[in-house]
Order: structure tokens, then sequence, then C-alpha cells
């Protein structure tokens, strides 16, 4: 005689399945997902990597990961515990921003792009605002380019500042993101009084900002000032003196410089490997050929790099908002610019540095109230994609820590 | 605006551009065939006088009539950002080379690309869907494909059901496509 569970029993004639039947409610494959997909592979790379060699195995790391900065489901091919190659299946936080920008007017895309690297929102906001500027020809006051930059500079503090704890986390370190959100949270109170919000600031105007420093604003901001050195240096020397960390992340998922190329790499992942491209150098935009500050780069192209690399651009960001300060000039902070904006039919390339690379925006104007295409290019799409061939030959365990290295926002990466 | 880049262009590519060499503000816009598309990208990849090496970016752009691939590239040559256009895909069956012989790092844009128009890229070793799931039928960025809420641009009846956009001759003919003039 078999025995069934009461689970397996099959509803009786008659009985309508209500909610709070236990045998209704239980779904046990809901949210499970398959490694294997359950169709024959489409493409060559989906066929190789879903063929096994003996010895290995599939497993799925996600969607619920924590490690993975997001909703991000991996797949990893491992043998024993080294991974083979690895698979990242996109789509669970896709909300198709592009389009709801095709459907919006001019000045509603800025609240639409805001979440998309939730972690440094306003440089979001400053590419479509960039792009749509040329479209119009607007010019923008000087005075909130500065305020720009200097808003700007704070955010990308306040975007490394949490790399550095995510990082660390990534690794078992649970001190070091306790200490860095010390810091992030001040910057987050800063740009809350200059902007009224705490992370999707929708403070970027075509044509200039939202609203003016204010005294609140700049009292905070020269506290935080006198000991922003200080308090980052103790942050970071947590773990640059962490023999521990330094071993750990020396050597891995290493890149040399043709491969970033080649894998269209930007911003302080491409630096790390050694090529001083930074769009404020390199393709100059706001104010900041009229500041002075460096570059940093560094050769070894590895995970520790990466890290120092960041941590050396806080440096520079602090410089930045120095000199913001004091050459700050007077004026008015928007340009002239109609509610209603309808560019003539054209098309503009904006893109900014924002801490994760190049931000940028491809947006064309069929003359009408709204973009006629908005292409967003997000940099956390571009390097997550090199996980894969960053990954071969390591331990599972390093899978997050080369992802923490990298930086991936999944609210960009899905848009 | 960088005009030495312009006449470089005009020099090399001659007959390969489809339309003059346009400039505005910092961005210098050239227009090629789909066939031409390898050539001209290895070319200004690998010619020293280029060197374009880092690809900004790569999108896919639905006019109301044809498909374009549009290349956004940087060089420590010029100060301009050079935009190349690959023009006149047909909305039925777009098709255009893979550029990631040259950038590996293509490969995800041009699955967006695909997944958002459904062009596809000869080369692309992995070109599936990656933000829509594996068994979506539609290209949610073409011109035709009308969001629930726009009825405005829809024709007479209303809302029409997304799953049946898909595919550009399934589309009646009272469909109001939005054009691009640019």
């Amino acid at each position: 005689m078999t025995t069934t569970s009461h689970h397996d029993a099959p509803l009786g004639p008659g009985v309508s399945g209500s909610s709070d039947d236990p045998r209704v409610a239980l779904d046990r494959d809901l949210g499970v997902f398959e490694p294997v997909p359950p169709y024959p592979p489409r493409t060559e790379r989906e066929a190789e990597f879903y063929t096994l060699a003996d010895g290995q195995l599939l497993i799925n790391m996600g969607p619920q990961h924590p490690s993975t900065h997001g909703v991000l489901r991996v797949v990893l091919k491992l043998d024993g515990e080294r991974v083979v190659d690895l698979d990242p299946v996109l789509g669970y936080l896709h909300r198709g921003v592009e389009k709801l920008c095709e459907n919006a007017d001019y000045h509603h895309v800025i609240s639409q792009v805001d979440p998309l690297e939730y972690v440094s929102s306003l440089f979001n906001e400053w590419a479509p605002v960039m792009a749509f500027e040329q479209l119009l020809d607007v010019q923008v006051p000087r005075r909130a380019e500065y305020i720009r930059v200097l808003s700007g500079e704070l955010n990308r503090i306040a975007s490394h500042s949490l790399f550095l704890g995510w990082m660390a986390l990534d690794l078992g370190g649970l001190t070091p993101i306790l200490w860095s959100f010390i810091e992030r949270d001040e910057i987050v109170e800063l740009l809350a009084s200059l902007t009224g919000q705490r992370m999707l600031f929708n403070y970027f105007r075509i044509g200039g900002v939202n609203g003016d420093l204010n005294h609140d604003f700049m009292s905070r901001l020269g506290d935080w000032m006198g000991r922003a050195t200080e308090q980052i240096d103790a942050g970071m020397s947590l773990l640059n003196e962490n023999e521990i960390f330094v071993r750990r992340m020396r050597d891995l998922g290493t890149i040399d410089t043709a491969q970033a190329l080649r894998m269209c790499f930007s911003g302080p992942n491409l630096r790390a490997t050694g090529v001083p491209f930074d769009v404020r150098r390199a393709h100059p935009y706001s104010v900041y050929p009229e500041l002075d500050f460096d570059i940093p780069t560094r050769a070894e192209g590895d995970s520790l790099a990466r890290y120092l690399l960041r941590m050396d651009e806080v440096r520079q960001s602090l410089r930045i908002i120095d000199q913001c300060l004091h050459q700050m000039p007077d004026g008015p902070i928007m340009a002239k610019v109609p509610r209603l904006l309808r560019p003539r039919p054209g098309r503009a390339y904006a893109a900014v540095e924002a801490p994760r690379g190049q931000y940028a925006t491809y947006a064309i104007s069929d003359g009408t109230h709204q973009p006629f295409r908005m292409r967003i290019h997000d940099p956390s799409f571009i390097h997550l994609q090199a996980v894969g061939p960053l990954m071969e030959g390591h331990l599972i365990a390093d899978t997050m820590a080369i992802m923490a290295s990298l930086d991936p926002i999944m609210g960009g990466v899905d848009k | 605006m960088d005009r030495a880049l312009k006449a470089r262009l005009e020099s090399r590519f001659g007959d390969d551009l489809r339309g003059p060499v346009r400039q505005r503000h910092d961005q210098t816009e050239i227009r090629i065939g789909p066939g031409a598309v390898t050539q001209v990208l290895a070319s200004l990849h690998d010619e020293p006088s280029f060197r374009f090496e880092f690809l900004a970016d790569l999108a896919g752009v639905d006019t109301g009539e044809v498909m374009q691939v549009v290349y956004h590239l940087w060089s420590d040559t010029t100060p301009d950002w050079l935009r190349v256009i690959a023009d006149g895909l047909s909305r039925d069956d777009p098709r255009v080379p893979s550029v990631t012989f040259l950038w590996k790092g293509a490969e995800w844009m041009e699955r967006e690309a695909y997944d958002m128009f459904g062009i596809t890229f000869e080369g692309n070793r992995d070109l599936r869907r990656i933000y829509m799931p594996p068994d979506y039928t539609s290209f949610p960025l073409r011109k035709d494909f009308f969001l629930p809420d726009d009825a405005a641009r829809s024709p007479g009846a209303g809302v029409r059901p997304m799953e049946r956009t898909h595919a550009p001759r399934n589309a009646p003919a009272t469909a109001t496509v939005r054009r691009s003039g640019a």
C-alpha cells in the first residue's frame, strides 16, 4: 500500500479551493528557478554553457542572493569548488525606462531616470539633462554648473563609500559597512537639505538646477568638510591595513588594458588597468576644465587596484568640492526655458563620468514634446558582463568578491 | 566641432558614406549602410590616424520607417564623439553584422538591441533575449508597440493587445506609428 502525504492528495469533487486551505496555498515550485532552462539552447554560447563535461554541475546564485547587489541570478558552472563559467540572467528589475521616457515629456524624463543607479542618482539625471540642453541649445548659467559639480561630487563620495562597505561585506567583514554608512548618511542628509530627497533627488532641471544653495546645506557642508578627510581615512585604514583583506583581493579578477578596452570598460574599472580615461578630462563637460584635479590610475588591474582607485578618487572629489566652494559665482541657477519643450528635430549624445564609469544618454528629437528615442547607456551593465571572463578558475566565494569590485548596481543594469 | 575629422572621414570613407558628414555641438555623425559596418568600424578602430578604440555606446533605433544601429566612438585623436549610424535596415528583417570581433563588450549591448528591436546581429555568439523572458514574442521599443495606457495613438479600437504587435506585417494599416524627422 502506498502512502501519500496530505500535500499530494487531490481535492475532492465539489471541494472549492479557498485561499486558507493549505493544499491550495502551497505551491512548492513557486520562486524556484531551474538552472537549466526548459527549452533547447537558442545560441551557440548557450549550447556550450549548458553542456556539462564530466564532474561539472550547474547551480543558481540568486535571484535572492544577498551579495548580488539587487535581483540578479547567476548560473554557475562548477567543477568541484572552482567556477568554470557563469551565465548571468538579467531582467528581474527591468521596468522599461527607455520606453517610459519616450512616452513622457522632456521634464518628466528626469524623474523616470532617477531610480536607475539609485546610489548615484544625480549622474542619472545629469546625462539626459545635458543631452536635452544640446537639443534645445540652452546655455546653462555658470552658478548652476558649479552647483551640479558640487552636488555630483558629493554624490560620488557617497557612492564610493557605500562601495567600500559592500566590498568588505561581500568578503565577510561586517564592520566597514557600518562605518561607511555613517559617512554616506551624512552626505545623503547634506544632499537632502539641498534637494529635498535622500536618494532620488530629482534635482537637475533642463537649463539649471531646482534650488539654490541654502544656509542649512552650507553650514552642514562646512561642518562635514572639516572632518571628511579624517573620517574617510579612518574608514579606509580598517581595510587597507587588514592583511586578510589585502591578500584576498590581490591578483583576484585581473584584467589587462587591452582586454578592458575590448570589454568596453570605463570609469574606475578601466583606470585600474592603467588607462587615464575619465570623461571629465577626455571629453570635458560642465565646468570641469576650470577645476584642478588629478586622474588616479593603477597598473595592476586586479580587485585590490579597483578598490584602492576608488578611494583615491574620493580624495580628488574632496579637492573638487573645495574648489567649487571657493570659485562659486553669483547669478541665476536656471536658464530661461519654456514649460513645454519642443526641440527641433535632431540627435544628441551626452556622457558624464558617473562613479561607475561613463554614463551616457543618446536622445533623438522629432520636434514633439516627447523624446523620440532615449537611449540610456549604463556602465554597470557593461561591467557585469565581464564577471564571466574574470571568474574563470576562481573559487565560488570569489564570484562575489569580483562582482563587488566591479561595483554594478542592478537598478542600472536592468533599466 | 572638429573640422579636420570631417575632412579625414570624407577622404577615407567617401564611397561608404550615405549623405554628408554632419556636425553639431561636440558630435560628428556619419551614416553608412549595414553592409559597410564591419569594414568601416574595423578601419576606425585599427588605423593609426583614427584609433577609435573606445566604444562608448551601441543603440538600436526604430525611426518608424527603417531600423538603425547607432555606434558612439571615442578617440584621443579628436575632441568629438563620433556617431556612426548604420542606416536603412528593413523593419521586417533588420540585419547588421556584429562588432563583437572588435569589442567583446558589445555582446550584451547587441543582445539588448535584439531584445528591444528584434535586430539580428550576425556573428554575435549569444544573441538571445536579455531583459524580457525567453518566451516573449514582442519587441517593446519598436514604434508599433504601444503602451497599454497609450490609447491616444492606437488605432480606433483603442488599445491593441501588446502580444500581437510583434511582427510589423501584422500591424493594421491604420496604426499611427510615430516617425522621426531626424
